[in-house]
């Protein structure tokens, strides 16, 4: 029996990067003193504040939800849990309902958000759409994007001060290699534990950003919460194969995934010296914040002949 | 020593399939041998979520519960 370096209990964990083992106390206290620590080094909430949380009902969003249950709770802070119903058939079905669940068990204000009602589309539908346009574009720039934006949207709506995403580090590790890979340094600029604020934009905060997502996965399965395991339909491309990459790389050389993610930081100062800023403006179709005239989304919709259907998401027969 | 004979169930995978390894082979060394990352996957010998470092035993039942979900 491998025993847990700190107290001599059964290991459940090799933390190969640190050299330790772990027993599940010790792993499920580590994960949380982590969480804590972003929180305070990156003074992500401040007491009195009304928090968001992205909620999906994976194993990430529902850990998070938790972990800002108690947080929020020693802050003083008002917690609303916020999900994105994108209508991918035989997934999204799954997650909300555990979504949903969490929030209720948890006592935490939840909302949906669907794109079949903000959009007039599913996201099934959208990539449809796609193909026979033959829009060249994939299922996640579809996604990604409009979901961001709702989640925004909502978030402002529901007057929250933060908007906080369940992102670990290997999410956050896979984000900045793939926007090496692709060159866009506007994209990388914006990567971070925190966005500062901008009108129009809930800052955004990443509590999991420096928890790796096995150590995420272990603390939902230790503390018994439901989670979903499901695997999205349209997961894979380049995303995946960086996921791959890093993986292989973690596994033959344990710590790579902070490396990548210390360096990074490091350098993120220097990218802002580099990367112009720009200014937000209102969308002049949705009126949602944007760089340019028309946002990403309305462009996204209106290669597919959609619109944005509502104003305003958040409204009695949402909550 | 004699080689051993364990019992993998995937989940999300519905049949079992019975492992021959070698004698002292760890967990590590099956998710090498099945293809799998360590990084995607958390493993349970016997109902119980373990290192995977520790040795197998001829007759254990290991379960292999894969985490990344992507979407």
């Amino acid at each position: 029996m491998l025993k847990c370096t700190f107290c001599g209990r059964r290991a459940v964990y090799n933390r190969r990067y640190a050299g330790v083992l772990l027993c599940d106390r010790c792993l499920l206290k580590s994960v949380e003193r982590r969480f804590r620590r972003a929180m305070a080094k990156h003074r992500m909430i401040t007491p009195g504040k009304r928090v968001a949380v992205a909620v999906s009902g994976g194993k990430d969003s529902v850990v998070l939800t938790r972990m800002l249950t108690e947080y929020c709770k020693l802050k003083n802070c008002e917690l609303v849990a916020i999900t994105i119903d994108e209508g991918i058939k035989g997934y999204r079905e799954a997650g909300l309902p555990i979504a949903r669940e969490n929030a209720k068990s948890l006592g935490v204000e939840h909302v949906v958000a669907s794109f079949k009602r903000a959009f007039g589309a599913t996201l099934d539908q959208m990539v449809e759409l796609a193909k026979r346009r033959k829009t060249g574009l994939k299922p996640c720039t579809y996604c990604g994007v409009t979901r961001r934006s709702l989640l925004n949207q909502a978030a402002r709506e529901l007057g929250a001060d933060k908007l906080a995403t369940a992102h670990n580090l290997d999410d956050e590790v896979q984000a900045i290699m793939l926007n090496y890979v692709r060159a866009d340094f506007s994209r990388l600029h914006r990567l971070g534990p925190t966005y500062p604020p901008r009108e129009g934009f809930v800052p955004r905060i990443k509590p999991l950003r420096e928890i790796p997502e096995k150590e995420v996965a272990l603390y939902a399965l230790l503390r018994g919460l439901r989670v979903h395991l499901g695997v999205c339909p349209y997961a894979g491309g380049i995303h995946g194969e960086i996921r791959d990459f890093l993986n292989r790389l973690e596994a033959n050389h344990p710590n790579s995934k902070f490396m990548i993610l210390r360096m990074f930081d490091r350098m993120k100062p220097h990218l802002a010296k580099v990367t112009p800023e720009f200014e937000t403006r209102g969308c002049e179709n949705c009126g949602e914040p944007t760089s340019t005239n028309i946002c990403k989304s309305c462009d996204l919709l209106r290669g597919l002949g959609l619109e944005r259907k509502q104003k305003m998401l958040i409204s009695g027969e949402f909550r | 020593m004699a080689n051993i004979r364990v019992t993998v169930r995937e989940i999300g995978k519905k049949r079992k399939r019975e492992i021959r390894l070698g004698p002292s082979a760890t967990i590590a060394e099956l998710l090498e041998q099945l293809g799998y990352s360590r990084e995607t996957v958390v493993t349970r010998r016997n109902e119980k979520i373990v290192a995977e470092e520790e040795r197998l035993s001829d007759g254990d039942l290991i379960e292999i519960l894969p985490i990344v979900t992507g979407g």
